[in-house]
């Protein structure tokens, strides 16, 4: 056996030379995960630069609200995507002197529900030009059947819109809608802010779905908000709650008498406000029409 | 000379004893247990006791040797590389193959064998290591646990 000295003497040496072995590799570790780092930072870029890419093109295929407010007194509306790229759409289409429209928010967000979206579009401008004339109620039924076909996973939908479809008559200057857990809300002259009435049942969610068509009654003077529940459901404010339809509802009867486009700003800075430096919870989206 | 040990209901019968480990073997599991008795084994004497160990495997055929090593503070690299590199595969024609090592409890000695490991691959790649397993348990108790499970 060593002397007691040598051993502790090379016993030490070999710390020391382990010690040096081992920070030396977890050198060559950090430079390694700083590599990889800098890979997957490029790559991020990469992908967002795609998606806000893809935000811009889903926004272009947005409508113009100049087609309503050709109709009514005025009109305006937001789509503010969580990410980009999102679920949350408006549609309006001109069908001979009438007009569509509606507001949708399709399950999730980001790219999947920015894919369904763009779907659901489609299909309801298919269906304005197989269905001219129709009941809200009927398109929407037709549309149920369409998403559930599509995108089906055995006997589940996975995907499904809410909103509403409403569809205006130049000649009656009736105003008819089928809601479809949509969100809505509608300012009396008096200032009063009642709730839209819905059905209850998602677009696509299940294939035998029935929808009912409203008559949405309205005074000249009157306005209507319809809304996704991404603006509702924002956390934010003083002890971090969500918006909730109730502020929304203050916020409104407190504008009652704006424009369309000025209450737009109104909901959007309300909304801004409520975020603050939270994120945003999901898409959020909402349609401002001036009878 | 020791007296046996007992793990997990199986006696190890002492079969070495130096200055800086003592070994024990029990044929039923094939297992020779080399226990690290000092903070470090200088590395003629680590040679030694491993030599010992081969010699070993004549009067005692095993095919698992658990290395514990909880004792130790300090490893010396070039022991490690003749360990892992000239011994290992020397005695892998007498049937030993499968190596177990029980580690001390402080992270950073887990991070130096990893260190010493790579260069140790990096010197000698990973093909000396054929037909070989090596893997790092807590207790001998885990690994005549492991043992003592079917192989499926």
């Amino acid at each position: 056996m060593y002397v007691d000295a040598e051993y502790y003497k090379e016993q030490l040496q070999a710390k020391s030379e382990m010690m040096i072995m081992t920070t030396r590799f977890m050198m060559e570790l950090q430079k390694e995960l700083e590599n990889k780092n800098r890979e997957l930072s490029e790559t991020h870029r990469n992908i967002f630069s795609s998606i806000r890419f893809a935000g811009m093109i889903q926004g272009s295929l947005l409508p113009d609200a100049a087609l309503l407010g050709n109709t009514f007194r005025g009109a305006g509306y937001r789509v503010i995507q969580q990410i980009a790229i999102g679920g949350d759409s408006v549609f309006i289409k001109k069908a001979g002197s009438n007009i569509v429209f509606g507001l949708f928010d399709c399950t999730g967000h980001g790219i999947p529900a920015a894919m369904l979206s763009i779907s659901g579009s489609l299909m309801l401008n298919e269906l304005m030009t197989l269905m001219p004339g129709a009941e809200p109620a009927v398109i929407v039924k037709e549309l149920n059947t369409r998403l559930f076909e599509t995108f089906r996973n055995y006997s589940n939908s996975i995907a499904h819109m809410e909103g509403s479809l409403f569809c205006f008559s130049a000649e009656t200057r009736k105003l008819s809608y089928c809601g479809a857990h949509a969100k809505g809300l509608h300012i009396s002259n008096d200032g009063a802010v009642t709730e839209l009435v819905s059905g209850n049942n998602a677009i696509g969610e299940e294939q035998e779905s029935e929808f009912e068509s409203l008559e949405f009654m309205y005074k000249p003077g009157e306005t209507l908000v319809l809304y996704s529940d991404g603006l509702t459901d924002q956390f934010g404010g003083e002890h971090n709650k969500k918006f909730t339809r109730s502020r929304l509802k203050k916020v409104l009867a407190e504008h009652a008498d704006e424009e369309a486009e000025v209450l737009c700003r109104t909901i959007e800075e309300a909304h801004r406000e409520w975020k603050n430096a939270n994120e945003q919870t999901d898409d959020v989206s909402f349609l401002v029409i001036n009878f | 000379m020791k007296t046996p040990v007992n793990y997990n209901g199986f006696e190890f019968q002492p079969v070495y004893e130096g200055s800086y480990a003592s070994a024990y073997y029990n044929g039923e599991l094939g297992m020779i247990l080399c226990v690290a008795t000092e903070e470090y084994i200088p590395i003629e004497d680590f040679k030694a006791i491993f030599m010992r160990m081969s010699e070993m495997l004549e009067e005692f055929p095993a095919r698992h040797l658990v290395f514990d090593k909880r004792k130790l503070t300090t490893f010396h690299q070039p022991s490690m590389e003749w360990y892992f590199a000239v011994w290992k595969p020397q005695v892998k024609p007498k049937g030993l193959s499968s190596h177990y090592k029980l580690l001390p409890d402080a992270d950073w000695f887990a991070k130096a064998v990893e260190a010493g490991k790579n260069e140790i691959y990096e010197k000698y790649g990973t093909a000396f290591l054929e037909g070989i397993t090596v893997n790092y348990r807590d207790t001998l108790e885990d690994v005549i646990e492991e043992l003592q499970v079917p192989a499926t």
